[in-house]
């Protein structure tokens, strides 16, 4: 194989890559920052970064932990840029509307309005759990925590979404 | 032996964790039965919540984009730098080593022995919440599925299943990533099965002692539903 031939691969398969990741990589940014505006900027300039620093990734095998890695530093310098603060869950609900319907599934729109409610730091780590396939000790890595605290707010973050959702019929710890 | 208290705060984190301990407690414990039950079943319909049809999410992003200057500008760095910033450094990833579908398969069931511990089968919303965002489902009749999970796997997020099934017990992986011409044979440290080319990416059935491995791998394949 020559070296046209092998960069041409690479091209296709990184391309590739970042194609098949790209779906998971925008629903995380749109949860992380419940904005689709933000979310669809924020994973561009990401793509673009991971691009410029293609030489940091050794290993493919992590490129999804590499790219959902770069989304969040892009996601701070944008909440650090445009200092975005949430002052009215109301008005970021009604925003989102469109975005958070579920035809013929009304449990599911509830649910996506509780998520979308929930705090920050109880949103983030069930969403790299659940959407994203994530080990506590991942999420605790990615958020720079240690794994118990992560489990804690596992626990509470669905601790909140069954009281959301009026599912806490027996006392929980 | 671990308390109530002790298994609502292991499972209300980890809703499929699953491990000796656990399955004692449950055992003899109907209402902590119940509480993993309805967080598995939550869990489904977080994972089916949090799953947003991406078209919807970019044509809504795209017409707030044609109002920003700022957005086309990116958009035309990023065209211009995917030429520029392609050409470096990309001969790292054809370079590097990639195990072949089987051997991931394997390392990946050999690696996550808690998940078949449980006996329990998970309700249909847990199940439908792992496969929808595959725009997948599993036909009842096969068998208890009685462990669903999002794993990572060669880099992506992938359904893992556990399926108890008349012929034995199956881990099911959906390779949806994993385009595949042909089938795979799998007979690695002490599993067996077959990855079958699937009409999106592959599948793969592993088991132990299966003494049919073609029929059982076939008959999964046939279960999956792909028109979700």
């Amino acid at each position: 194989m020559n070296r046209d031939d092998t960069g041409t691969d690479a091209r296709r398969r990184f391309g590739s890559l970042c194609e098949s990741l790209r779906p998971d990589l925008l629903r995380f940014a749109f949860w992380l920052g419940r904005d689709r505006q933000l979310a669809e900027d924020v994973v561009q300039e990401a793509m673009l970064r991971a691009w410029k620093s293609l030489d940091s990734l050794t290993d493919q095998g992590k490129a999804k932990s590499w790219l959902l890695t770069i989304v969040r530093r892009e996601f701070a310098r944008s909440f650090e840029r445009k200092r975005l603060e949430v002052t009215d869950l109301d008005a970021l609900v009604a925003a989102e509307a469109n975005v958070l319907a579920a035809e013929d599934d009304d449990g599911l729109a509830e649910m996506r309005e509780a998520l979308f409610r929930l705090e920050d730091e109880y949103r983030e780590p069930l969403v790299l759990q659940v959407l994203m396939g994530y080990t506590t000790q991942e999420i605790a890595d990615a958020m720079g925590m240690q794994q118990g605290a992560v489990l804690t707010r596992l626990f509470r973050a669905r601790a909140r979404l069954r009281r959301e959702l009026g599912l806490a019929g027996e006392s929980a710890p | 032996m671990i308390d109530c208290l002790e298994l609502r705060r292991r499972v209300g984190a980890e809703p499929f964790t699953a491990d000796a301990d656990l399955e004692a407690h449950l055992v003899d414990c109907a209402a902590c039965t119940r509480y993993r039950d309805e967080l598995r079943a939550m869990d489904g319909m977080i994972a089916r919540a949090l799953a947003i049809d991406v078209a919807r999410l970019r044509r809504s992003a795209a017409s707030g984009a044609a109002e920003s200057p700022q957005s086309r500008r990116r958009l035309v760095a990023i065209a211009a730098s995917l030429v520029a910033g392609l050409a470096v450094g990309l001969v790292l990833l054809t370079a590097a080593p990639r195990a072949s579908i089987a051997r991931e398969v394997v390392d990946h069931v050999v690696h996550e022995p808690a998940t078949m511990a449980s006996t329990v089968p998970l309700s249909p919303a847990a199940l439908a919440g792992v496969l929808a965002p595959e725009g997948a489902r599993l036909r009842p009749g096969i068998g208890d599925v009685t462990f669903a999970a999002r794993c990572v796997h060669d880099g992506h997020v992938v359904p893992h299943l556990v399926v108890r099934m008349p012929e034995g017990a199956v881990t099911v992986l959906v390779l949806t990533h994993r385009d595949l011409g042909k089938p795979l044979r799998i007979e690695d440290q002490g599993l067996i099965g077959r990855v079958l080319p699937a009409p999106r990416g592959s599948i793969a059935i592993v088991g132990q002692d299966l003494a049919d491995p073609d029929a059982v791998a076939r008959k999964v394949f046939e279960a999956v539903d792909w028109g979700v």
